[in-house]
């Protein structure tokens, strides 16, 4: 019997003053937290700190003793919990896929259930094998046990996308796999993530995991949340030695110090130069071919600032030189140091800055890059 | 050796063991079925109301006790001589091993699948008929062989009161005291519930094989 | 209703051929499933034909037996101890075998004899597993006893074909009620005993 679809796409998910006690313990105590469309948020903290349980509300595995939790608004109280679940993806650490079906009967179990006939099944399964990278001839007919652990869980993924669902949970789905296939599929993940542009919580113990995939990281101790964020607010703002441990910024970044600019930089790649002549439709035209967002203006090797596609297509009627309507950018030098370097970025609100040495250029600063660097 | 198969096959039709082979079968099959589904029905049954499976089991236990010829005896006054009566005490015999199988087998399913199947939205009744059933098979099928050694047992004496089949021809090889109809009823008999037994078996193994849940256990 | 005195001899008369059936079957079953443990060929033998025979029914069994034996007490015996070895053997097999290796290799580090080990570790091991076989095979040799009456072992059977000859509900009552009062009585005092006698650590509940 079909369900009708709860929410095309997510505004936000509040979770306010949510609290699940066990007896006399509470697994999570008055959270209060809001989820962004769109947004990756990780939930993080070590086990028993309530990240599992915050996740397993939002699609009523566990019901809460008081507190409310709204998508889009409404009450997932209210929402009736077959119907609720059917309108979100859900991946776990170990997989889950049933033995007894074969990798089409598993990821096409739901539509099926929603009254989808065999051809449009098939093809929604074929489509979403080749999206998680497995060649659908060769694995739809075939049983989970004979696929590897991470091709099963690429399979996992897929069954959450089978709905095409708005909203994805995601308890440490690659909690299971060994480290190096682990990077590469969470690499994968974050091609996927780009491509589906869908909201996503997802639940990890693993800080560098949440470094790499998160837009946002909340962090949970003791049931209660401490801090949510971006990555480099926990680094350099946490709000408690709870989170500077969690984060572990005392280990990891202690040595930041001592670095410098020069140490953590990127090189300059061709592709994010424009000249200064260039007018803003051709600018665009070059900036789509060369798949990137942000450019940096050059007027004969000397910088005048940075440009963004967004600020670009606003004046494409007007069509003025691109040296005219670019953005200053923060210079640092090469033996500035890279704590400082960060933080200044931060506080301006920017991601990204040059570095020179006098007149020449040397490099980029890219604070997503230094902190994957650092970790 | 000719002579001997000569001989077996003149045997063969004096006492219409073909025929008598058919009555065997067909009561069987009518018995075997009526178990299959209540014995299954009420494994599930009992499986989702877990108050009253205990004391169920424990009365279908007593009932396994009761010497199957004094149970199709008792059921005489009821269900006359005949199919009727044999039937019954088959199907009374086959209720526990399925029941209990499907009990068990339901119970045993792998909790995390459970919890998927659940979490990925399925109802209730999704689970139990996609999830639930199919991973349970296995030990259902166990249960089910179980019972078809009980019934190819109580279908054989339903000779004795007048049902017809095999047990007909040893029962009359025995009060004629004729030696080589009951040595070759009684082998048939013994051959034909053997491999019964062992296809079902086959089955068994093919599903452990497949649902990959569980080790066969012999 | 059939005498009072004539049931009363038949129970007595079935009991008998029960017990002397379940005691003689343990005697013969216990040694074998020992002598298993030594040969393996044997164990093959043993549990493959335990297998098989357990699918044949008992009629077919008991209806074999005459042409060899004749009929009377001794071919009922040799019937009902045809189909009531094999659950003993077998399982007393499966509890001598089915024991922690590890257990073993201690045993024998710290010097057991094998005659010891068989005493001390394998013996109280099988209990639960030999008895269980015990009590299958005795109800059982209850249920087949019944059906011997048939090629002349006396008891309880006898009064039920008596009463299929001339279709008598009565005889068929007086013959049948009390085989299945002795499976529950059987059924009850084995369960006793399983419990008293099952070692504290190997109980479930």
């Amino acid at each position: 019997m079909p369900t009708k679809i709860l929410f095309e796409r997510i505004d936000s998910i509040e979770l306010q003053g949510v609290s699940k006690k066990y007896g006399s313990r509470f697994a999570v105590e008055s959270l209060d937290l809001t989820i962004e469309g769109g947004e990756l948020l990780i939930l993080i903290g070590p086990s028993g700190s309530g990240k599992t349980t915050t996740l397993r509300m939002i699609n009523r595995m566990i019901e809460p003793d008081s507190g409310s939790i709204l998508i889009n608004g409404q009450n997932v109280m209210h929402l009736d919990p077959v119907r609720l679940r059917r309108n979100m993806g859900y991946v776990i650490q170990n997989i889950g896929l049933f033995p007894h079906m074969t990798i089409e009967e598993n990821v096409g179990l739901v539509p099926k259930l929603e009254g989808w006939d065999q051809n449009r099944t098939t093809e929604r399964v074929r489509y979403l094998l080749d999206f998680v990278s497995l060649p659908p001839d060769r694995f739809i007919n075939r049983y989970p046990r004979q696929l590897s652990g991470g091709q099963q869980q690429r399979v996992g993924l897929a069954r959450a996308l089978a709905m095409d669902p708005p909203l994805l949970l995601m308890d440490e789905p690659f909690g299971a796999l060994d480290p190096i296939l682990r990077k590469q599929l969470q690499k994968e993940f974050l091609e996927i993530k780009k491509e589906i542009g869908r909201t996503i919580v997802f639940v990890t113990h693993d800080i560098e995991e949440a470094f790499r995939l998160g837009d946002r990281i909340a962090v949970m101790d003791n049931a209660r949340l401490l801090q949510v964020g971006a990555p480099e607010d926990l680094i350099f703002e946490p709000v408690n030695e709870l989170v500077a441990d969690i984060v572990d910024t005392a280990r990891k970044f202690k040595h930041m110090d001592t670095l410098n600019v020069k140490d953590l930089m990127t090189p300059l790649d061709t592709k994010y130069i424009l000249e200064g002549d260039l007018d803003a439709c051709h600018a665009v035209e070059v900036m789509k071919d060369r798949n990137t967002e942000t450019c940096i203006v050059l007027d004969n090797g000397k910088l005048i600032g940075k440009l963004e596609m967004v600020n670009l297509l606003k004046c494409e009627e007007k069509n003025p030189l691109v040296r005219d309507i670019a953005k200053p950018m923060k210079v640092f030098a090469l033996r500035d140091s890279v704590a400082t370097a960060l933080s200044e970025m931060k506080r301006s609100g920017e991601y990204m800055a040059m570095v020179m040495n006098g007149d020449t250029i040397c490099g980029m600063l890219v604070s997503d890059e230094v902190l994957l660097k650092l970790i | 050796m000719i002579e001997i198969i000569h001989r077996i096959i003149i045997l063969w039709e004096k006492h219409l063991l073909t025929m008598r082979t058919i009555e065997h079968l067909e009561m069987f099959s009518i018995a075997l079925t009526i178990s299959v589904i209540t014995g299954v029905s009420m494994g599930i049954i009992i499986y989702s109301h877990p108050k009253i499976a205990s004391p169920v089991l424990n009365f279908l236990n007593i009932l396994e006790t009761i010497p199957d010829l004094a149970l199709l005896v008792i059921l005489l006054p009821l269900l006359r001589l005949g199919t009727g009566p044999t039937i019954a005490a088959s199907v009374i015999y086959s209720l526990l091993p399925i029941a209990r199988n499907t009990y068990a087998g339901l119970k045993a399913v792998d909790a995390q699948y459970v919890y998927v199947a659940e979490a990925i939205g399925l109802s209730p009744k999704d689970i139990l008929f996609k999830v639930r059933i199919p991973l349970s098979l296995p030990l259902i099928a166990g249960g089910i062989r179980i019972a078809l050694v009980f019934t190819m047992g109580v279908v054989t004496l339903g000779g004795l009161v007048a049902a017809g089949g095999l047990g007909t021809v040893l029962q009359n090889g025995i009060q004629l005291y004729e030696k080589d109809v009951i040595i070759l009823a009684g082998l048939w008999t013994g051959i034909l519930a053997v491999i019964l037994d062992h296809g079902a078996g086959r089955i068994e193994k093919e599903l452990y094989k497949r649902y990959g849940t569980w080790q066969p256990q012999r | 209703m059939a005498a009072t005195a004539l049931i009363i001899n038949a129970t007595w008369e079935h009991i008998v051929l029960v017990y002397t059936s379940l005691v003689v079957s343990i005697l013969i079953a216990l040694p074998l499933a020992f002598a298993s443990l030594y040969s393996r060929r044997l164990a093959l033998v043993v549990m493959n034909f335990a297998n098989l025979v357990q699918a044949v029914p008992s009629f077919a069994v008991v209806a074999i037996v005459v042409p060899f034996l004749g009929i009377g007490f001794f071919p009922a015996l040799i019937a009902i101890m045809l189909r009531a070895l094999l659950p003993i053997i077998k399982n007393t097999y499966i509890g001598l075998t089915n024991i922690d290796p590890a257990l073993l290799d201690y045993a024998h580090g710290i010097g057991l004899s094998e005659w010891q080990i068989h005493r001390f570790i394998r013996f109280p091991n099988a209990y639960p597993a030999m008895f269980a076989g015990i009590k299958f095979a005795a109800i059982l040799t209850n249920s087949i006893a019944v059906l011997t009456a048939f090629i002349g072992s006396g008891g309880l059977g006898e009064i039920i074909f008596q009463g299929l000859i001339g279709y008598n509900t009565q005889k068929l009552l007086s013959g049948a009620i009390p085989a299945i009062i002795l499976a529950v009585l059987i059924d009850f005092f084995f369960t006793i005993l399983e419990k008293k006698i099952t070692p504290e650590h190997l109980k479930n509940d």
